[in-house]
C-alpha cells in the first residue's frame, strides 16, 4: 500500500512530478557525464605517462631513484633483470620489455641550442612498451644509424626539419665532453608537453658508444599484460632481483601523477557532493509543498488508522519513487551522452594548456562502475534525509489538527 | 440506556490561535451508547464536530478524560490511538475525503488493509459494502468522477468496512441535496437497524436531526438538551 500510494502519487501533480524528475536526472546525467569526462582525463594521463615514460615498471641499478644519474647503470645489459623478466613473459605476466639509456645532451641545429633529455632506445623493443613508434607526425621511427627522432615541439624550437643535421653533444661516463652528428628521422607528438618540447630518441648502441657505457643501460621498462598485475609483478620481480636492482611502478616513480589523479577524484566527489545537496533541498521543497497541499489527506489516512511509522514510510517511498525514476533517467541519460561522446570531445582549442597535463586534445569519456554506483547510492541517500523531516512532521500531526487544515 | 462505547467526562477544549484562546467545549460530560443512533447539534461553534474529533481520538481535550471502548485516550501512546480508530471507529466527513489516487474501491479497502486483511476477503468485502450503500458496479471509478452523493456513500462504506463499534459522521449530510442526503441517512439508518452499528453524527440539517434517535443540543461549548425519541 506504501508504495502503490508512492507511485500513485507521482500522478498526482503531473507538472510537479516532471520538474523534479527533470532536475534529479539532469543533475545525475550532469553528473555522470562530468565524472566520466574527469575519469577519462585522469586515464589519459596516466596512459600518456605509462606510454611515453614510465612503462608499468622500470628497474635500475641500486641508488638510481634517489640520484638518477647515468653513471648508475645496470651491468651487462641488465641481464640480470631481463632473465627474471623473460621467465614472466606471457597471459597474467610481461607483455613486453625494453632497455633504456638515459642522459642528458645539447642539441645544436644550424640556427639554434636546446638542452635536451636523451632517450636511448632498441628501436623494436622500444615500440613493443611505448607509443613513441605509434606517435609520428613525421618521418620514420628509429631504424638506421645515424639517425634521432625528435619531439615536435623540440624540431620547432631547434628550427629544423626532416633530414636536418643537428649536433648531439653529451658529457660521457669518464666526464668527458663529446658529441656526434646526427640527422633528424623523424619527429613525433605525444599527448605530453614536456615530451615534445624536450625529448630526443636515438639507437641504444650509439648512445652507448657515445656515452662510453660499453653494454651498460640506465634502466629496462616493463610492460605488464594488464593494469591489475603491476602490484604482483612488482613484487614478483623485486623478490626475484634483491639487492641487484630496484623495481618500482609508475606509482612510485610518479606519485605527483598518482595524487593529481587523486586529486581529480575527489575534485569529482566534491561535485556530486554539491549536486546532490542541491538535489536534497529540492526534493525537500517538493515534498514539503506536497505535504502541505496533501495535510487533509494525511490526516484522513491518519484519522482511519494509519499508523504514525506508516505516514513516514509512505512520504519517504513517494520521494524514493521519484529520486530512483529520476536516477534511472540521468543515468540512462548520461549513458547516451556518453555513447555519443565515444570518439572523445575535440577540445583542440585547449589543446596547449591540456598537453601540458599531459593529456590529449581529444578526451574521450570513461564511466567505470563506481561512477554509476555512486550516484544510485548517493542520490537515495539524498532523498531519504530530505524526506525523513517533513515525513516526520506529517507523522506527527494529530489527525484531528490536520483534518482541520484547508 | 445500553452500554457506553465513548464517553467524555469533564471535557474542556481550548483552542489556542496566535495567542488567542478560543473555549470550544467546557466541561462537557457525555457518553453514547451501543447501537445508538445519535446527533449533536447545534449552532456554528457550538463545539459539535469538536466533540466528536475528541471521542474518535483525533484530538485530545485540554481538560477531562475520555473512555473509548473502555480504553482510556489520555493514556495511549500515538501508535495505540491508531490502533483504536483502526478497530473501534469508523469516520465519515463532510467533505467525504477520499484518498483521490485511490479508486472507490481502494478507498474502501484502504481500511481493511491497515487491519492486515487478505487481498481475497478484502475485494470481496469491498465489494459487498459497495453493493450494500448502492455503489455496485462504480468500485473502479476515482473519486473525481463520482459526484458528491456517490463520494460521500464510499466514505460511508470506507467508515462500515472495518465493522467498526462506533462511526462518528462530521456534517455528512451537509454538501448534499436533499434526496441525495435522504437517502444517505435510510443507508446508515438500515445500517444501524441491521448490524448495530453506532452511529453519532455533528449537525446541524433538521433531516438529520429528525432521523437521530436521541439529539443532543450544544450552545457555547456546553451540553443544553439532550432527548430520546420514543423510539429510542
Amino acid at each position: 500500500m506504501v508504495w502503490r500510494l508512492a507511485f500513485r502519487g507521482l500522478f498526482r501533480n503531473p507538472r510537479r512530478t516532471i520538474v523534479v524528475l527533470a532536475a534529479v536526472s539532469v543533475g545525475i546525467a550532469g553528473c555522470a557525464l562530468t565524472i566520466s569526462l574527469n575519469s577519462g582525463m585522469a586515464q589519459q594521463m596516466v596512459k600518456t605517462a605509462i606510454a611515453t615514460e614510465l612503462g608499468h615498471l622500470q628497474i635500475h641499478a641500486p641508488g638510481y631513484e634517489a640520484d638518477p644519474e647515468l653513471r648508475i647503470l645496470l651491468p651487462e645489459g641488465g641481464v640480470r633483470a631481463t632473465r627474471a623478466i623473460e621467465a614472466r613473459l606471457g597471459d597474467d605476466g610481461v607483455r613486453a620489455w625494453a632497455p633504456r639509456v638515459q642522459g642528458q645532451g645539447l642539441v645544436n641545429s644550424p640556427r639554434a641550442s636546446v638542452g635536451v633529455r636523451v632517450v636511448a632506445v632498441d628501436p623494436e623493443a622500444e615500440a613493443r612498451v611505448s607509443a613513441y613508434a605509434d606517435s609520428m607526425v613525421s618521418g620514420d621511427w628509429l631504424g638506421e644509424p645515424g639517425r634521432v627522432v625528435v619531439g615536435v615541439d623540440l624540431a620547432r624550437r631547434l628550427q629544423a626539419d626532416l633530414d636536418d643535421k643537428v649536433v648531439l653533444s653529451v658529457q660521457d661516463l669518464a666526464g668527458d665532453l663529446t658529441g656526434r652528428a646526427f640527422r633528424i628521422a623523424g619527429v613525433f607528438k605525444t599527448p605530453s608537453m614536456a615530451v615534445n618540447q624536450s625529448t630526443l630518441l636515438l639507437r641504444i648502441d650509439e648512445a652507448q658508444q657515445l656515452f662510453g657505457l660499453g653494454d651498460q643501460v640506465s634502466e629496462i621498462v616493463v610492460v605488464a599484460d594488464a593494469d591489475r598485475l603491476v602490484g604482483s609483478l612488482r613484487d614478483s620481480l623485486s623478490r626475484t632481483l634483491g639487492d641487484s636492482a630496484e623495481v618500482r611502478s609508475w606509482q612510485e616513480l610518479q606519485p605527483l601523477l598518482v595524487y593529481l589523479v587523486e586529486v581529480m577524484d575527489q575534485l569529482a566527489w566534491a561535485i556530486y557532493g554539491a549536486v546532490f545537496i542541491a538535489m536534497a533541498f529540492g526534493i525537500a521543497n517538493v515534498l514539503l509543498m506536497s505535504i502541505y497541499e496533501r495535510t487533509r489527506e494525511i490526516g484522513v489516512m491518519m484519522a482511519v488508522g494509519m499508523k504514525p511509522r506508516r505516514v513516514v514510510l509512505s512520504v519517504m517511498a513517494e520521494s524514493l519513487v521519484v529520486t530512483a525514476v529520476g536516477l534511472g533517467a540521468g543515468l540512462g541519460f548520461g549513458a547516451l551522452c556518453i555513447w555519443l561522446l565515444r570518439d572523445g570531445i575535440d577540445l583542440s582549442l585547449y589543446a596547449r594548456g591540456l598537453e601540458s597535463m599531459g593529456v590529449g586534445s581529444r578526451i574521450v569519456p570513461v564511466l567505470r562502475l563506481n561512477d554509476v554506483l555512486a550516484p544510485a547510492v548517493m542520490a537515495i541517500g539524498a532523498a531519504s534525509l530530505a524526506s525523513a523531516w517533513p515525513a516526520i512532521r506529517a507523522a506527527g500531526l494529530r489527525p484531528g489538527e490536520a483534518l482541520r487544515r484547508v | 440506556m445500553s452500554d457506553s462505547i465513548a464517553e467524555a467526562r469533564g471535557v474542556r477544549k481550548v483552542y489556542d490561535t496566535r495567542g488567542v484562546e478560543t473555549v470550544a467545549l467546557d466541561g462537557v460530560d457525555f457518553s453514547v451508547g451501543e447501537g445508538e443512533f445519535a446527533a449533536l447539534a447545534g449552532p456554528s461553534g457550538s463545539g459539535k464536530t469538536t466533540l466528536l474529533n475528541i471521542l474518535g481520538a483525533l484530538d485530545e481535550p485540554s481538560e477531562g478524560s475520555v473512555i473509548v471502548a473502555g480504553q482510556e485516550l489520555g493514556k495511549l501512546t500515538a501508535t495505540e490511538l491508531s490502533d483504536l480508530r483502526l478497530a473501534k471507529l469508523g469516520f465519515v466527513f463532510q467533505a467525504y475525503n477520499l484518498i483521490p489516487v485511490f479508486t472507490a474501491r481502494e478507498n474502501v479497502e484502504f481500511v481493511m488493509e491497515l487491519q492486515g486483511v487478505g487481498a481475497a476477503e478484502r475485494h470481496a468485502r469491498a465489494d459487498a459494502v459497495l453493493e450494500e450503500v448502492g455503489l455496485g458496479g462504480l468500485g473502479a471509478k476515482r473519486p473525481l468522477e463520482l459526484s458528491g452523493g456517490q463520494q460521500q456513500r464510499v466514505a460511508v462504506a470506507r467508515a462500515i468496512v472495518g465493522r467498526p463499534r462506533l462511526v462518528l459522521a462530521d456534517e455528512p449530510t451537509a454538501n448534499l441535496d436533499s434526496e441525495t442526503a435522504a437517502r444517505l441517512l435510510d443507508l446508515m439508518a438500515g445500517l444501524n437497524r441491521h448490524h448495530g452499528t453506532t452511529f453519532l453524527f455533528s449537525t446541524h440539517d433538521p433531516m438529520v436531526m429528525e432521523a437521530a434517535r436521541r439529539l443532543v443540543r450544544l450552545k457555547d461549548g456546553r451540553i443544553v438538551d439532550d432527548s430520546r425519541s420514543a423510539g429510542g
